[in-house]
This record gives C-alpha cells, sequence and structure tokens, in this order.
C-alpha cells in the first residue's frame, strides 16, 4: 500500500503501459515511449497484444482522442478546451503519462503566475556570488521538458495573464527558450510539446491572444452524451464525496439523481429528451460536475436540516443557483421551462411545486 | 455468333467507380452498354448525351393514372451509369436500360402497399459502404478510394469486386422475390443482347449483382420467374434534381453520405493536390461566414489530416479526417462552426437541368385531372369564384387553388385574403395565363404530382424562412393548400424556432397566423392536433418575456408592439384558449402596466385591453390615468399613454358611459395650467376623430343628465307586463284595422 493519497498516472497504470511498450506497435515518432494507435488504445481502453485488458481511461468520442494524439504527433501543441469536470486534466495526465512516462511536468497557471514561473527564475544567491551563468539559472517544468523531451502540462492556461501566456508563443512556433541573460537559448529536444488545459464557460479569464491560440491545435471536450453514463458518473462521484465528508447517503439518492440529471439534461440540450419541445438554454454551463455538487450539497442539506430525507426541496435551492447565473434572463429561462415543460412531467410534481416557490 | 460480356460491378454514385469505368470502357470499347435500370425507358438513356442535360438528373417513371405512384432513378455526374452513358452516346454504342420495367415495379408497389423498393437489408443496400464500415470508415467512398483506389495494380478492380461480392453473397440469405425477378430480368436482357450484336458488351450494375448476373442459369427458368407480374402503364421522363437529395439523410436507400465529397472527387480525380483543394473550400467558406483563418492554419490542418488518416491507418485522409484537422485547426475545437459550414460543402446545393425537348409532362397531366375533376376550366379572362368550403367540391377546388399558388402558378387570387369574418368561404378571381404551364413544370424537381410539389416545396421555403410569423405563414398556407406532411414538418420546425425566439415581438407576431390556422383547421377537414398544443406555449412564453420587453423602447418600436400586441390580444381571443392561458396572459398584460419601466404607449395599450376585457375597473382605470398623466409625468410620456389608450378607441368613449364619465371627470379636476400644457396630446388624440364621432361624442357629454342616468326595473315589473302586452296590442290591432 503507497504512502500517497493519489497516486500518478504512470504509476496507476504502470502494468499497462509496460505491456503497451513492449509489443510492436508501429512506428513511434522520436521521444514517443509508444505509438500513437497505442496511446489511443490506452485511452481509450481495449486489447493489448498480448491479451492484457487495457481499461478505458476516458469514456466519450474515439475521433476526439484520435485527434489529440495525431496533434501531439505533428509536434503541435495541444489545447484541451471544456467545461469544469469535462476529464481535460485528466486526459492531459494520461496523455503525458502514456507518451512520455513522465505526468509530472507540470504548471498550475494562475493569476499570480509569471513569467520566471514559465521559463526560468534564478538563484539569487549563486547570481549574487558568481554573476549570471546556467548554473544560477532555475529550471521550470517547461525548460525541464524542452531538455529532456517530453510533454510539459499548462493547467487551466486561461488563468495566467496574457503577457505571460505570450511568453510561450516563441516556444511553440520556434521551439526554442531564448535565455538573453546568458546570450543563449534552451533548444527543445525531439519529443518536447505542450498540452494546455482551459476553461471555455468561465467569466472573466484571460482570453488567449489569437497568435497564440494559432499556435494550438484545440480540441473541445464535450459533457457525456448518453444519460445513463451521467447518471452513473454523478452516482458514483456523489458516494465518493459524501463518504470524503462523512455525509450518511439517503436512500432515494440514485432517483434524485435522475431527475436531476433529466433537468440539466434537458435545459442544457434545449430540447425535452422526448425531443418534442425545444427550450431556451441558460447561460450556466449545467455541467457534470454541477449535478454532483447540486446533490452533494442537497445531501448535506438533508442531513443536517432535514433529519436525513432528501427531498426535492432540499435540492431547489441548489438547482436554482446552479441554473439562474444571470439573474434576469436565466430567471426567464428557468421560468419558461417551469411552466411550458416541468408543469406537466409526471414524476416531478414536487421539484414543480419546489422551484416554482423559490425562483 | 454471340458477343462477350463483361460486367463491371459498381458503387452507385461512387466516384471512384465511375472513373474506372471509364477506363475500362475505354480499354474495352464495347458495342452495347447494358445499364441497370428501368427498362422501359431505354430511349431516354441517349438524352443523356445533350449538351443541355446538366446532372443532378432523376430518372422519373410514373402510373399514368396515379402519378402518386412514382419512382426516381437520381444520376450525378459522378455515377458511373451516368458516365457510362455519357461514354456510349460519345462512341456510338447502342445504351440500354436491363432492370424490370417500371411498369412492373409500379405495378407491384401498389399490390404491396408502398413497401418501398429499397431493400431492408443494408448488405444489399450497399454492399460496398457495408465493407467500408465493416473496415472503420463512415463513407464507402473513401474505403473505394483508399482500398481500391490506391492498388497498385488496378487493372483487374472490377475482378476484386466481384470476387468480395461473390464471398458476400455466399453469405447472405437468398435474394427476395423482387430482387430475384430483377435479377433474372437483367440475365435475359444480357442474353437477348449478346445474341444482337457481335462485339464485346458491357454490362453496368450495382456490385452487388454481379455474382448472379455472371451465373450461367438456364433462360427458361428466369422466364418462368417473370411470367405473369402484373403491369401497369407508366410514363418516364427526366426531371432535374438536386444534390441535397442525393444525400443518404434525405432519405434517398441508394444515396451517398457526402454528395458534396463525391463531386469533390469527381472534380480532382486526377488532381495530386484534392486534399488542398478541399481545404481550400473550406476556408473560402469559414472565412465568408467571417471567421478569421490564416494560411499556417491550414498548412497545420494538412497536416493533422494526414497523421489522423496515418493513425487510422488510411493511406489519405478522407473527409472524416479533414472534418476533424478542420475543427481542431481552424475552429478553434468548436464543432458548431464547422457544422454551419459542413452541409454546404458535403452536401452541396447543385441543381440540375434538362434539355427543352424532354417531356416534362407530369404536373401537367396532373393538372388536367385536377380541373376535370373538381370541373374547373383555364380560361384567359377574369372570372370571380366562389367556393363553399363546407362542400366536398368547393374544398377541392379551394385546395387545387391554394397549392397551384404554392408552386407560383397564380391561375387564382385568392380576394379578401384572410379579412373576412367567415371562414367557410372563399372568393377567387380566375385568370389563366400560358406561362403558367412551364412555371408548373419547373416544380417538377420538387415531385411528380401537384400535391407533392407543393409539399416539396413550401417544406424547402419553410427551411429557409427566417421570421416565426413567415413561418406560421407557411403552415397556415400548407394546411390550407391540405398538405398534411408540410403541416407535420412546418409545425415541428415552427415549435423549435417559438422555443428558441428571444423576443416577445417576434412570438406575439406569429399569434394571429396561429389563430388562423386554428380557425381553418375547423372549417377544413385537415386536423391540427400537433399544432393545438404549440399556441398555448407561445401563449405563456409571450407572456413570461412581455414583461421584459416592453421598457425603454423607443417610438417606432413601441409603436410596433402595440400592433402586436393588439393582434395578438385578438387572436388570442379568436383562438378561445383555456381559462388559466388566457388568465397567464391578463396577467402579463397586468404586470406590463404596473411596471414602472414599462414604455408609457404600451401601458396604454395594455390598460384598455384589460379594461375592454373587464379586468380593469372603471375605478382603477381612473386612477391610472389620473397617475399616468398626473402634472410630474413628462409630456411626451402622457401622451404615450393617452394615445395607447385612446387610438382608434372612438366609439368606446362615445358608448361607454362610465369611462366617459371617468375621463370626463379627470379632465375637469385639470387646473387649468396643466390642462393647457396637456392640450396638444388631448388634440393629438382627438383629432383622429371624424367629424360624425365628435358630434355625437359632444352630444353625449351634453345631453340632459336623464340621458345618461342608468334605467332600473322597476320593481314589479313582472306583475305589470301583462297588462303593458295586451295594451300595445290592443294599439297595433287597431292600427291594422283602420
Amino acid at each position: 500500500m503507497s504512502e500517497k493519497l493519489r497516486l500518478l498516472a504512470e504509476e496507476s497504470y504502470a502494468g499497462e503501459l509496460r505491456t503497451l511498450a513492449a509489443e510492436e506497435g508501429g512506428h513511434k515518432p522520436p521521444g514517443w515511449k509508444l505509438s500513437p494507435r497505442q496511446v489511443v488504445t490506452y485511452l481509450m481502453g481495449g486489447v493489448a497484444g498480448d491479451g492484457t485488458l487495457i481499461t478505458p481511461k476516458y469514456v466519450g468520442s474515439r475521433a476526439l482522442i484520435e485527434t489529440a494524439v495525431a496533434t501531439l504527433a505533428t509536434d503541435r501543441a495541444l489545447l484541451l478546451l471544456g467545461m469544469p469536470g469535462t476529464a481535460k486534466s485528466w486526459v492531459s495526465e494520461h496523455l503525458a503519462a502514456a507518451i512520455t512516462g513522465d505526468s509530472t511536468l507540470v504548471i498550475q497557471c494562475t493569476a499570480g503566475t509569471d513569467e520566471n514561473q514559465i521559463r526560468y527564475g534564478w538563484n539569487y544567491a549563486r547570481l549574487l556570488a558568481d554573476g549570471p551563468s546556467r548554473e544560477a539559472l532555475v529550471p521550470t517544468p517547461l525548460m525541464r521538458a524542452m531538455e529532456a523531451g517530453k510533454i510539459c502540462r499548462l493547467e487551466e492556461l486561461t488563468r495566467m495573464g496574457s503577457d505571460v501566456q505570450d511568453t510561450l508563443i516563441t516556444v511553440l512556433s520556434e521551439k526554442m527558450l531564448p535565455i538573453p541573460e546568458l546570450n543563449t537559448a534552451i533548444h527543445a529536444r525531439r519529443g518536447f510539446n505542450i498540452i494546455a488545459t482551459a476553461n471555455n464557460r468561465d467569466r472573466g479569464v484571460n482570453e488567449l491572444s489569437s497568435a497564440l491560440k494559432r499556435r494550438f491545435n484545440v480540441v473541445v471536450l464535450p459533457l457525456p452524451e448518453r444519460v445513463d453514463e451521467e447518471i452513473a458518473i454523478i452516482v458514483k462521484r456523489v458516494g465518493e464525496m459524501t463518504a470524503t465528508l462523512d455525509l450518511p447517503a439517503p436512500p432515494n439518492v440514485a432517483e434524485e439523481v435522475g431527475r436531476v440529471v433529466s433537468i440539466f439534461r434537458e435545459l442544457r440540450g434545449g430540447a425535452t429528451e422526448d425531443g418534442k419541445v425545444a427550450l431556451k438554454t441558460p447561460s450556466g454551463g449545467l455541467s457534470t460536475a454541477e449535478g454532483i455538487a447540486v446533490l452533494v450539497g442537497g445531501i448535506s442539506q438533508a442531513t443536517f436540516f432535514n433529519d436525513g430525507k432528501l427531498t426535492p426541496a432540499t435540492l431547489a435551492a441548489s438547482i436554482i443557483g446552479a441554473v439562474v447565473k444571470d439573474p434576469v434572463q436565466d430567471r426567464v429561462v428557468l421560468g419558461e421551462y417551469l411552466e411550458t415543460v416541468l408543469k406537466k412531467k409526471a414524476g416531478f410534481e414536487e421539484y414543480y411545486a419546489a422551484l416554482t416557490e423559490m425562483i | 455468333m454471340a458477343g462477350a460480356v463483361s460486367i463491371f460491378g459498381i458503387r452507385h454514385h461512387g466516384p471512384g467507380s465511375a472513373r474506372r469505368l471509364v477506363e475500362a470502357l475505354d480499354a474495352l470499347q464495347p458495342q452495347v452498354v447494358l445499364i441497370e435500370g428501368p427498362a422501359d425507358a431505354s430511349d431516354l438513356l441517349p438524352l443523356l448525351g445533350d449538351p443541355a442535360m446538366v446532372p443532378p438528373v432523376a430518372l422519373l417513371s410514373y402510373v399514368v393514372a396515379d402519378p402518386t405512384r412514382a419512382s426516381f432513378a437520381p444520376f450525378a455526374e459522378y455515377s458511373p451509369e451516368y458516365q457510362a452513358a455519357c461514354w456510349g452516346v460519345k462512341h456510338g454504342a447502342e445504351l440500354r436500360f436491363i432492370d424490370l420495367p417500371a411498369a412492373d415495379v409500379l405495378a407491384r408497389e401498389a399490390d404491396e402497399a408502398d413497401a418501398q423498393a429499397e431493400p431492408p437489408d443494408p448488405v444489399t443496400r450497399d454492399p460496398i459502404g457495408t465493407l467500408a464500415m465493416l473496415a472503420g470508415y463512415r463513407d464507402g467512398e473513401s474505403w473505394w478510394a483508399h482500398v481500391i483506389e490506391e492498388n497498385p495494380h488496378p487493372g483487374p478492380v472490377f475482378t476484386a469486386v466481384a470476387d468480395a461480392m461473390a464471398a458476400l453473397r455466399a453469405q447472405a440469405a437468398d435474394p427476395a422475390p423482387h430482387e430475384a425477378a430483377r435479377e433474372a430480368h437483367m440475365r435475359l436482357a444480357i442474353a437477348r443482347a449478346a445474341r444482337e450484336f457481335d462485339g464485346p458488351i458491357a454490362v453496368v450494375c450495382g456490385a452487388w449483382h454481379v455474382p448472379a448476373l455472371a451465373e450461367r442459369r438456364p433462360l427458361a427458368a428466369d422466364r418462368a420467374l417473370l411470367r405473369g407480374r402484373p403491369r401497369v402503364k407508366v410514363c418516364a421522363t427526366w426531371a432535374p434534381w438536386t444534390a441535397p437529395r442525393l444525400a443518404r439523410a434525405s432519405g434517398y436507400g441508394a444515396g451517398v453520405v457526402a454528395p458534396g465529397w463525391c463531386a469533390h472527387l469527381w472534380a480532382t480525380h486526377s488532381d495530386a493536390n484534392a486534399t488542398v483543394t478541399w481545404l481550400a473550400r473550406i476556408v473560402a467558406a469559414l472565412r465568408a461566414q467571417g471567421h478569421f483563418v490564416s494560411v499556417a492554419s491550414v498548412i497545420e490542418a494538412q497536416r493533422l489530416a494526414r497523421t489522423l488518416a496515418a493513425l487510422r491507418n488510411r493511406p489519405a485522409p478522407g473527409f472524416e479526417e479533414l472534418a476533424d484537422a478542420v475543427i481542431a485547426c481552424l475552429c478553434e475545437g468548436y464543432r458548431t462552426r464547422w457544422d454551419a459550414i459542413a452541409p454546404a460543402l458535403l452536401i452541396g446545393s447543385d441543381v440540375g437541368a434538362i434539355p427543352a425537348n424532354v417531356p416534362r409532362a407530369p404536373l401537367i397531366e396532373d393538372l388536367q385531372r385536377q380541373l376535370k375533376a373538381t370541373r374547373l376550366k383555364p380560361e384567359a379572362l377574369e372570372r370571380s369564384l366562389s367556393v363553399d368550403l363546407r362542400s366536398a367540391s368547393g374544398l377541392a377546388r379551394s385546395t387545387l387553388l391554394h397549392r397551384l399558388n404554392v408552386l407560383d402558378v397564380g391561375w387564382g387570387r385568392l380576394l379578401d385574403a384572410g379579412g373576412s369574418r367567415g371562414t367557410f368561404r372563399e372568393n377567387w378571381v380566375l385568370c389563366w395565363q400560358p406561362e403558367f404551364a412551364v412555371q408548373l413544370v419547373e416544380n417538377l424537381v420538387h415531385g411528380a404530382t401537384i400535391a407533392e410539389a407543393a409539399t416539396g416545396r413550401l417544406m424547402e421555403r419553410m427551411g429557409r424562412e427566417p421570421t416565426l410569423d413567415g413561418l406560421a405563414e407557411l403552415v397556415r398556407a400548407a394546411l390550407v393548400a391540405d398538405l398534411d406532411r408540410a403541416v407535420a414538418a412546418g409545425a415541428g420546425v415552427l415549435a423549435n424556432r417559438a422555443a428558441l425566439t428571444t423576443t416577445c415581438h417576434a412570438l406575439l407576431r406569429t399569434l394571429p397566423p396561429m389563430a388562423a390556422i386554428m380557425r381553418y383547421g375547423e372549417a377544413r377537414a385537415g386536423t391540427v392536433a400537433h399544432l393545438d398544443g404549440l399556441m398555448p406555449q407561445m401563449v405563456v412564453r409571450a407572456a413570461l418575456s412581455l414583461p421584459h420587453d416592453a421598457r425603454n423602447l423607443d417610438a417606432a418600436a413601441a409603436t410596433e408592439l402595440r400592433h402586436a400586441l393588439l393582434a395578438a390580444d385578438q387572436a388570442i381571443a379568436l383562438a378561445q384558449m383555456g381559462q388559466d392561458i388566457t388568465a397567464r396572459w391578463r396577467q402579463a398584460l397586468r404586470e406590463v402596466m404596473e411596471d414602472e419601466g414599462t414604455t408609457r404607449l404600451v401601458t396604454g395599450t395594455v390598460a384598455r385591453l384589460l379594461y375592454e376585457a373587464d379586468a380593469l375597473g372603471a375605478g382603477a382605470t381612473t386612477d391610472l390615468m389620473a397617475r399616468m398623466l398626473s402634472p410630474g409625468t413628462p409630456i411626451a410620456q402622457a401622451a404615450g399613454f393617452f394615445e395607447g389608450f385612446f387610438e382608434a378607441a372612438g366609439p368606446r368613449l362615445i358608448h361607454d358611459a362610465t369611462l366617459r364619465q371617468a375621463v370626463d371627470a379627470w379632465l375637469v379636476s385639470l387646473d387649468e395650467d396643466v390642462f393647457m400644457n396637456s392640450l396638444p396630446l388631448f388634440r393629438r388624440v382627438f383629432a383622429a376623430f371624424d367629424r360624425a364621432e365628435r358630434r355625437r361624442l359632444l352630444d353625449a357629454l351634453f345631453a340632459p343628465a336623464q340621458a345618461t342616468r342608468d334605467y332600473t326595473p322597476v320593481p314589479d315589473v313582472a306583475a305589470l307586463w301583462p297588462a303593458h302586452q295586451a295594451r300595445v296590442l290592443a294599439l297595433l290591432d287597431a292600427g291594422g284595422v283602420s
């Protein structure tokens, strides 16, 4: 048993990666541990040449993962876009693990990230003692990835300031990192690449400049396509989270998950499940992750204020919070949905009553 | 002496097969080219070589007695059959169709209650597509291109296809009786051609049929199969066709996934830069949509497409890889941006043309039959016609005239369209122009009968109509023309669009045509069941968004909303919707009225609507009026309210004593300064009254007090009445005698 709270992708699935690397899988681009096709198999699941079962790491469109892998094989940088909770970081970690066997070269971009954390920093004691030299440089994950020919991951790229983002332009187009202080440059080894993730729904983030955007191939990871997939993901995650939070799970969680998912999917998809009534969509994303949050919030409320009973009324406030992100427009959207759809929908009477009362 | 028979198994509408076929024909130089197609239309084949014939065109066969029973066999430029026919015309070879005659096929369809000619089994329908699917392709054409075109030895392509089909057919079930009959007919036709000609014979047929046609079977058995099959009298002609209808998504079973891609493959078959050409077209379309696309990104897209193709084990990128690459590199990952341009590229919008000398009769024939049935006669002089929709003959006449109008054949002009109170009578003016015949046949592309062409045409227009009320008008047109399919399709589009409409204005404007639709639904036999639920939904939606949309409008927008509101309110009253819907509407009106932010013209309008509906008492009206017109209010706003309330309401002021007194009392209560300030706005409103109205208003105001006093019955009226009646009768009798 490991002491680590969470294992790295290349540690958790070391066996699968070894099996795939051992077999003859076709042409491997320079610096790659697996061939592109094997990387796709590792992500999507399948059977290795020797019959070892490869578990699926990503559930969804194969074409998207193929595009992502092919992008990395053309030495273009990959930008994974998507709403929160669409497995962007998960996919990026597993891609890095499968391609270079190392998913640890990560830069978490925030509003406070500056150029020194992207390019290189200085060991000031050394700098003062010896003057500028290679030894006085403190490499960043990006610099180390360039030197080692590995993949650098940038998490939440749009969270850092635009000026800092733009330091990536030279790295992406010329594959080198100039160090003007030393009149030299780091030239990336073959195999180096960047996978960035960003959130396309958040407001108030720093849009990518078009110069930078042009240097990425973009893959948008969608929300789960099928309702049963989504329900399964939510039930599993809600179970895990309530266990971590020491909340007793009410017996009717699965049913309520089904109803909440149904409401979310109808609003998000802009049509009722039977496809007969088209609807307006609210400005918020209503992602799977928000579905999870609504239920965990509801369960918490039920535990502490409702004798452990999970009812539509305990969920209503969280649902409204998730749907109504713009106080004027979204309220109209939800009002329309309540009056035209939910009012007549069998099994949702209590939701209709609770939501109409609270909106 | 019999000619040698070569059978070329092709993929219908496959540019790859077409190209190989032309090469094979060049090599073989056949004396006869036999093509899979209805044998009784063989004499139409040489027309394909006419320079005025522009594909896509379709071979249309229809039952003379009933043109609704028709079959279309479309040909695109890249269809192997079309290329074979052109080759035959150019080289002077004999051309023949060899499939079962349409006379046989159409008779059978009638028998089997439209069990369509489409084979149930996808393997039979598109065997090459099936092989492609097995190999992981989404389109048979890419598979053909990759597996057969890239074959280093392209010579024995057709042999390879024949072998593959033989293997597939060995696994498949025996052909259905109809399929067996078709193949028997083709075998007999091939045998006959072999007897008649000495030179080489080329047979062009769907790949699936190759093993069956190559098989040697006793001719007697084939003849026995074909004996005693029913026949009908059919007529065949060429009709212009469109690229979208070659697509499988349009419901054409033997269609291709992406006609636009096939056309591209055909046009660029000798071009090494075909991929770049395709990308350049995508880029042009994206730029036309206003997206910035740099050349560098296009280069990246091409690199990505190639890598994807390699990753998917394909020799060259197909349209799937190119689409994925375009989404990642040129559309910033957003599929919607690609989806916006994809139909124009993948499907295309080509429309075929046919030479003038081709018989184009079916619509004219259909018109003749309809004229006979409805006992109408085309006359060049104007003639008026009144039809009663309650009678079957009147309804039939009206339906025909409406359908012709849909087809832009303006033979009948409806007088007083939509304005008459009655719903069962229509007044038409008829006037036939010779060019109507030409306009009629131009509609052949939409269908072989007037009803079908009108349906097709309306459905096409519905897809393009940008406004909601325009769409509702089209649905109404479909309804009065009795075109069920168009009504159903239009209702679907309407429901979707209504839900997505963001302004209540559009919804309000759609309510009058919707009400007309519901009323017509009652007068006509047609059903409007699927629209019944829609109008209440629209009212609820409009009611929900009305309060927001009535705020801060400029003069033009407010006037427009005022007209929309008046019309919508009338429509809601007319449609007689349930109590709760009307109540919801009234509630929205009340919210608008009570909202301080509402533009005053609209406030006045809704106040009047509520007052007229007895939802606003006289006292409340006076209070509201006093508040809205109080001295602190800017004069323009006050004028707006006054105008909204009173415009075109002169008679109400004359006859409604309560309202008149309220207004009168309020006017009298005004201080002189205020009154003088407001005078222009009063003038503005009352200027709209005509002379007689003003006089009557003055009379009503200055009449003696009794005249305006309310009458109340005497308490014991019941007892008094018989005596009164007797006296009146006596007087009348006396008058009669003298």
